[in-house]
């Protein structure tokens, strides 16, 4: 059990007007994968240098395990943490440098030596044991820094934007083996990264942060089908979605929002029954990509899904899909269409909007408009 | 690319091995006089060219130079001030290049408020012409009753280097990232701790650089030598000069020779030792800071 209580978590540095972190509640249970993500400059890493005790909070509490360790020294906290750099110590082995927190720590040799052996099998390093870091690879001391952090097996791991320094392929091997690693282990965790499908694929739970704000504390599912704010909508996913200013307007058939084309089409887009109480009014749509697509037969008759004819201004092919830019009301929007069904720039397209998982956000307040 | 490697004989490359050779020869040739004037016979050099080789090999100017030679009244050659010096200088060097360490380490890592404003001031140091300390120096070493002892040598020596060598450490501790620092002190290591296993065994490259500059500096150093000691106590280059500058008798100029020669070969050992170390070091720590 390691449960982990961020209490109202307030930081201001001296000399700096605004507080980098503006009262953050998060409650981790044990066991739980969190992952703290934003961009940079967001007090991330600020919350998680706090949690490690390598900085003092201005207010606040932190509680591990119903035990207040806000004021405790690193070392007595019972955390680890996993450096971007990976920090490994460049003059000793990698045994050494797993071993070097339970020397401190004042295990017996064989102890140790059982602990770093049980460590190196788990991440399959035992034949890197007598190198010295700096003849790794990337992956390799990424491995080590890691195997530094399980070895004494403390309550709580934090991970700082671990897979950020490594080339593109590696970082998806080894964010598979984070996921793998903590199925079996079953341990907490807090990860920070700027990268959302980072946070995506491996968290339980994600806090999007901003401006030293928790803006959305969430499931990867919850946060993104019902970001809470403008914010979280155009952070998380890629392409981004889009927003589209509209008014919505009472027709025959329900709600509708009136949008134009750059070619002058103009079509009328269905809207859920929810926003009756802002007829005349307006508001941001916001659309993912995968919400406007080629034609598909099987959604013809379902509701709140519409067709219409729209210039492709640019296509990028990623391979499974195409995603396709087009114009509506003078806003960029992607849409992701499946390469079998070719589609030209320059060309007008038949394309089929499926409003049904489309969110809306307040022009004023910029949050979301829940369904009600 | 085969252009660069197939340079081959090419007038531009002759002319900068030229140059190159005749700065070397210009730098050698005071070296070379030396040295063949400290083998030759007193005879040899009144009568002989100054660039000739001895027409007698003879030892009899380092034998007399080091056991000998007169340096005002005491005749007893450079032997005893060749130890002095090697009294002062090691301890010298050491102490100052550990607290330099131990300075550039919390300057770097544990910055405290106005750590930046004291770091300034330490580097002001680095400029002090040693003629503006004398007179205080002179007193206050009065008052700890270190006057002409070489433990107050070695105090000046270490008050003065340390500013240097805070400065070298300091930029070498800047360039290593803290979040070493931050992982030794999460795996339980304290401020010590962090020092002596982590810091410390990465630093010989600019250990050693503070090492030869420090030697070379504290070696070489004749006005502190000269004010601050008297009689047994004076360092090498304090009776060197006394004893070139000795009035009676003849002058034996191979005795001067081996006398400076044995004077500057520590200084030289030290840097063919630590040498490859130096450029290293020095460049490792200019990278950022």
């Amino acid at each position: 059990m390691s449960q982990l209580e961020l209490r109202s978590i307030r930081k201001t540095y001296p000399g700096v007007a605004e507080e980098t972190l503006k009262g953050i509640d998060i409650d981790i249970a044990s066991g739980e994968f969190i992952i703290l993500v934003g961009p940079s400059g967001c007090g991330k890493s600020t919350l998680m240098n706090t949690i490690a005790g390598l900085e003092t909070i201005s207010d606040g509490s932190i509680v591990l395990d119903g035990k207040d360790i806000s004021t405790m020294e690193p070392k007595d906290r019972d955390i680890a943490m996993v450096f971007q750099s990976y920090a490994l110590y460049p003059t000793m082995s990698v045994r050494e440098n797993i071993a070097f927190g339970l020397k401190i720590r004042g295990l017996p040799k064989h102890e140790i030596d059982q602990e770093v052996e049980r460590v190196a099998d788990l991440l399959q390093i035992s034949q890197l044991l007598n190198k010295k870091p700096a003849n790794l690879s990337g992956g390799q001391q990424q491995r080590v820094a890691m195997g530094r952090a399980l070895a004494r097996r403390p309550r709580i791991y934090l991970f700082d934007e671990p897979l950020s320094n490594l080339d593109a392929k590696l970082r998806v091997e080894m964010r598979t083996e984070i996921k793998k690693l903590h199925q079996r282990l079953k341990t907490t965790i807090v990860y920070v990264t700027h990268d959302q499908i980072e946070a995506m694929t491996l968290a339980d739970r994600i806090a999007v942060l901003k401006d030293g704000e928790l803006q959305q504390l969430g499931t990867p599912k919850e946060v993104y089908n019902t970001p809470a704010n403008l914010f979280v909508a155009g952070f998380m996913g890629s392409p981004a979605m889009s927003f589209v200013p509209v008014t919505v307007e009472q027709g025959g058939q329900g709600l509708y929002a009136q949008v134009q084309g750059n070619n002058g089409s103009e079509l009328e887009l269905p809207l859920p029954d929810y926003l009756s109480d802002r007829v005349g009014r307006q508001v941001i749509l916001g659309i993912r990509p995968e919400h406007i697509t080629q034609p598909q037969d099987q959604k013809n008759d379902q509701t709140l899904v519409t067709k219409g004819e729209f210039t492709i201004e640019v296509t990028e092919p990623t391979g499974p899909d195409v995603i396709a830019l087009i114009q509506l009301n003078d806003t960029n929007v992607h849409c992701r269409i499946d390469p079998e069904h070719p589609v030209t720039w320059g060309e007008t397209a038949e394309l089929m909007f499926d409003m049904k998982k489309v969110v809306f956000f307040d022009p004023e307040t910029e949050q979301r408009i829940a369904p009600h | 690319m085969t252009d660069v490697v197939r340079t081959g004989f090419r007038p531009s490359r002759v002319a900068v091995y030229g140059v190159l050779l005749l700065a070397a020869l210009v730098y050698l040739i005071p070296l070379f006089i030396m040295l063949v004037t400290s083998f030759k016979t007193p005879m040899d050099i009144r009568t002989g060219n100054l660039m000739a080789l001895p027409t007698d090999w003879t030892t009899i100017g380092w034998t007399k130079a080091w056991s000998e030679a007169c340096t005002g009244v005491d005749c007893g050659g450079i032997r005893g001030y060749f130890w002095n010096s090697f009294k002062m200088t090691v301890p010298a060097v050491l102490i100052s290049t550990l607290l330099g360490a131990f300075n550039g380490y919390v300057l770097s890592k544990w910055k405290f408020k106005g750590s930046n404003l004291f770091f300034g001031m330490l580097l002001f140091g680095c400029f002090v012409p040693f003629q503006v300390v004398l007179l205080p120096m002179a007193a206050t070493l009065g008052q700890l009753g270190l006057a002409n002892t070489t433990t107050g040598l070695v105090l000046v020596h270490v008050i003065y280097g340390v500013a240097f060598t805070t400065l070298f450490f300091r930029n070498y501790y800047v360039a290593i990232p803290d979040a070493l620092i931050k992982a030794a002190r999460l795996d339980g290591a304290g401020f010590f701790t962090i020092f002596f296993r982590i810091l410390l065994p990465m630093s010989t490259p600019i250990f050693m650089v503070s090492l030869i500059w420090q030697f070379t500096q504290i070696w070489n150093d004749f006005l502190f030598g000269v004010v601050f000691a008297s009689g047994d106590s004076q360092p090498i280059t304090v009776a060197l000069n006394n004893l070139v500058n000795t009035s009676t008798g003849v002058k034996e100029y191979n005795v001067d020779m081996a006398a400076a020669m044995i004077a500057a070969l520590p200084t030289l050992v030290v840097y063919i030792v630590a040498g490859k170390y130096f450029i290293r070091g020095l460049t490792a720590g200019s990278v950022k800071g």
